[in-house]
């Protein structure tokens, strides 16, 4: 009894209040919910005859555990992700430490009444499961117990990463921004070295393996009747390696959070920043430092040149990664990983073309894109109100038009540094293979489009939000719709999409367009340019506009 | 020192739907005075000053800084104030050379003389020590230092700011009014809220004193003070605790009100409007009786008793209101 009253605590009470009484709870429920019941329906069997293999339910199944993994990939991590810091701002955790509750117990609370948040999304999809049953041919020991219980091991290892994040960042948008890159990692990115490993056998391989039982892919792909597909890139984790690994790495972060939860560790002084200014420096020493540095860190910045905007010069001062030092990072780690993507094919190491080469570049780019992209549109407005340089700025002459520009050139410039840093990889391929040439410049204008999407949907979202926490949890939502969620039709293709629904539902998505564009397989019989790029380029205009709207009605007088 | 009026206020109205957030507010300010702005949370004060810096137009009525509309001509008012809104507005990641940088760019002032103004702004505060510090590091004493400094580095002839001595310690409190005493000394017209009465009665020369949106007193402050406060207050200490009770009843029946006593303290305190020649013919016949009198005196009134006097009156004039 005390053992239970010990994890079922007043911090696990509180938590579920808190998160079942918001509206984000109830929204997130509703698209479940109506997104399964919806597929469902589409599937249902309406005419006299008897589905002997019952392929019916397969056909809805496979698409549905998909659409599910996505739900919990975005949804399951959303709130422990930014609980710990929240706390840690509103200097409420404290109070929590001074209570007789112990650390283990604070921190169950929250991971109990987090997972369980995310398992109720799950269990609003069990209708539409159980109607899969009801059509035949999926059994609940085969299929849906292990589909049911790879999603709540992956409810359980999001919320674990996302609260040891949390325990970790200063600001609940930057939690968010590196649960999400995890996440990503850990599903997307985790299986790419068993792509280019996979015919091989040496350790390399053995380790690429090891690596993808990190992947829920594999699993969830096995569970609903795709063996093929996994095994087609080369996966083979079963869905019971995936519940042992993914539980242990749950615990392994667990211990990190519980052990990070104190109030010593917690109080970490806050760097009062330590400048070097290079007028009180002889040449010679100024010299090596230009050398060793190339931008110094340390050094005093400049004054903001008149010709520059000077909203545009404080975003990205105010960015931990926004200063040239680290652009610069950033800039070669793209240039060197997209010339190194290039050279494996150019070297026939693995023996992909250099077509799938491209489309991994593709994919590479609009991963980086998508987990910096929303979180530093969302925080345009949304954090300047919250931190109260709102009004500062109201009260300086600076217009409306002034304001939005830089804030916008500020996100814009980055995701475009990130854009064109593999260009030298493009180039490579198409000095490779000339006749991509145009296909190339097709697809980096379709990149082009999913930057602007990505950075006006997530400004609107911002200037229509007060917290820059919800303003990120919902520019992730919305843009892994567009990017992911769309994907999913395309993944039902035929069964039970048909092709002209798919190819109007891809022209959202520009990294179809991408990706027809360089005729990927399954992608190649679409042909979604240049409407695809219209459709991209009209959803833009119409968040920019609603955008400019917004901002001018919060900067002229109340 | 008082001259034209830099900020006048004439019947300034505000109604948000039904509810009336300021009522015919009127005011005026001369060159190099500090306004202590008093009221109440909910009373009307960030509302007058928003629509001052113009982020707010007026539902009625006109508000003028240096003869210029706040309404109207919203871009001559932001040159001519500087304003610092209760919450500080950090940026995280920023040092305070490129905070005071950035602002320094939005009013536009250029290069050289941005770099002159920022260390002449840091100067005046007192926080150049602080140059190379990121902003959200700082203490929230020295936030309220670089905040004075950002309303500082346009030069601005009046100078808006919304409870400067909240949250700070005696020490940081002291030197805040010590900068704010400065600035009006160098010809800045200062209008100032807060909560810590005793603080801007220290540094105030005028009083405007609002509550529900109407202004209930303005004015220098001894005359604000005076007329609201009548009564003056006075206290007796004794030597003897015996002689209490005969202290009382001299004074109770001198004066028709009743008095109190601190036992502790051997001490009894009343408030009075009678005129000097009845206070010591209360002395006298104290003497006379045999009790032994310590001291005599008068207590010096303040500002919150005058804040005090007024939201008392309001709140007595709102229950018979709602009693009829």
């Amino acid at each position: 009894m005390s053992i239970l009253n010990s994890v079922f605590n007043p911090v696990f009470t509180r938590e579920l209040q808190h998160r079942i009484r918001s509206w984000q709870s109830l929204a997130a429920m509703l698209c479940v919910a109506g997104g399964s019941i919806l597929l469902v329906l589409m599937r249902w069997p309406t005419d006299q005859r008897v589905d002997l293999v019952s392929q019916a339910a397969s056909l809805v199944f496979r698409p549905l555990g998909l659409a599910l993994c996505l739900f919990v990939m975005f949804l399951a991590p959303a709130f422990p992700a930014t609980s710990l810091v929240v706390e840690r701002r509103n200097a409420t955790l404290p109070l929590l430490l001074n209570s007789p509750c112990k650390p283990w117990q604070i921190y169950l609370g929250k991971l109990l009444s987090n997972s369980m948040i995310a398992f109720w999304l799950i269990a609003s999809a069990l209708p539409a499961i159980a109607a899969c049953f009801a059509m035949g041919g999926i059994s609940i020991g085969d299929h849906i117990l292990p589909l049911i219980v790879v999603l709540t091991v992956m409810c359980v290892q999001y919320s674990a990463i996302g609260l040891w994040i949390s325990s970790r960042v200063s600001s609940p948008e930057t939690s968010l921004r590196w649960t999400y890159a995890a996440i990503v990692f850990l599903v997307l990115l985790s299986i790419g070295p068993l792509v280019f490993t996979g015919q091989l056998a040496n350790w390399k391989a053995q380790l690429a393996t090891a690596l993808s039982t990190l992947s829920p892919l594999s699993a969830v792909l096995s569970v609903t009747g795709s063996e093929a597909a996994a095994s087609s890139i080369g996966l083979s984790t079963s869905w019971r390696e995936f519940s042992v690994v993914g539980l242990l790495l749950a615990l392994l972060f667990s211990a990190a959070t519980i052990w990070q939860i104190h109030p010593t560790r917690l109080e970490r002084s806050r760097p009062s920043g330590r400048v070097i200014d290079p007028s009180k420096k002889s040449m010679g020493s100024r010299f090596a430092r230009r050398l060793m540095f190339l931008v110094d860190p340390n050094k005093r910045k400049t004054a903001i040149p008149w010709f520059a905007n000077p909203v545009m010069v404080k975003e990205f001062r105010t960015r931990k990664m926004g200063r040239l030092h680290w652009l610069v990072r950033i800039v070669m780690f793209c240039i060197l990983t997209s010339l190194a993507l290039t050279i494996l094919a150019a070297t026939g190491t693995v023996s992909w073309g250099v077509e799938q080469i491209a489309v991994a570049l593709v994919l590479m780019q609009i991963a980086l894109l998508m987990i910096v992209g929303p979180s530093l549109g969302a925080s345009l407005i949304a954090a300047e109100v919250e931190n109260g340089g709102w009004t500062l700025l109201r009260a300086t002459p600076f217009s409306t038009l002034r304001v939005l520009s830089g804030k916008l050139a500020s996100v814009l410039l980055t995701l475009l540094i990130v854009l064109l840093a593999t260009i030298p990889g493009y180039m490579v391929m198409g000095y490779i293979q000339p006749t991509l040439s145009g296909q190339i410049s097709n697809v980096l204008l379709s990149l082009l489009m999913a930057v602007l999407l990505i950075v006006s949907v997530s400004a609107c979202i911002s200037s229509l939000t007060r917290t820059t926490a919800v303003a990120t949890l919902a520019s992730y939502s919305v843009l892994m719709l567009l990017f992911c969620g769309t994907m999913l039709f395309w993944l039902a293709r035929g069964k039970p999409f048909g092709p002209l629904l798919v190819e109007r539902v891809l022209y959202f998505n520009p990294v179809a367009v991408a990706l027809s564009e360089m005729e990927t397989p399954g992608f190649a019989e679409y042909n979604l340019a240049p409407t695809g790029w219209y459709v991209s380029a009209g959803i833009s205009a119409l968040c920019l506009t609603m955008l400019a709207l917004r901002t001018w009605r919060m900067m002229k007088p109340d | 020192m008082a001259s034209d009026p830099v900020v006048v206020i004439e019947n300034l109205s505000k109604r948000y739907g039904d509810f009336c957030a300021l009522d015919q507010l009127s005011i005026q300010v001369d060159k190099g005075q500090i306004l202590g702005f008093i009221g109440p949370n909910g009373a009307g004060k960030t509302t007058t000053i928003k629509i001052l810096v113009g982020l707010s137009r007026p539902s009625s009525g006109r508000a003028l800084i240096n003869g210029i509309d706040c309404s109207r001509e919203t871009s001559k008012i932001k040159q001519l104030v500087g304003y610092m809104p209760d919450k500080f507005g950090s940026y995280d990641n920023m040092r305070v050379h490129e905070y005071l940088d950035f602002f320094g760019a939005l009013f536009g002032i250029r290069g050289a003389a941005r770099r002159k103004r920022i260390d002449a702004v840091l100067e005046q505060t007192g926080a150049t020590y602080m140059v190379d510090r990121y902003v959200e590091s700082l203490s929230h004493g020295m936030q309220q230092r670089i905040g004075i400094a950002r309303t500082l580095l346009h030069d601005p002839d009046v100078l808006i700011l919304d409870e400067p001595a909240n949250g700070l310690d005696p020490q940081a409190r002291i030197e805040m009014r010590e900068i704010l005493l400065q600035l009006a000394d160098q010809g800045k017209t200062l209008i100032v809220t807060s909560h810590i009465l005793p603080e801007l009665s220290r540094i105030c020369n005028v009083v405007a004193i609002v509550t529900e949106g109407k202004l209930r007193a303005f004015g220098p402050l001894q005359q604000v003070m005076r007329s609201l406060c009548p009564a003056r207050q006075f206290e007796v200490q004794l030597i003897r605790e015996l002689d209490l009770p005969v202290a009382q009843r001299i004074i109770e029946d001198q004066i028709k009100s009743p008095v109190s006593i601190s036992n502790r303290e051997l001490m009894l305190r009343f408030p009075t409007a009678e005129s000097e020649e009845q206070l010591s013919r209360i002395l006298k016949l104290l003497i006379d009786q045999g009790v032994a009198v310590g001291q005599f005196r008068e207590l010096a009134g303040d500002l919150e008793d005058a804040f005090m006097s007024v939201t008392k009156a309001q709140r007595m004039s709102n229950e018979s209101v709602e009693g009829i």
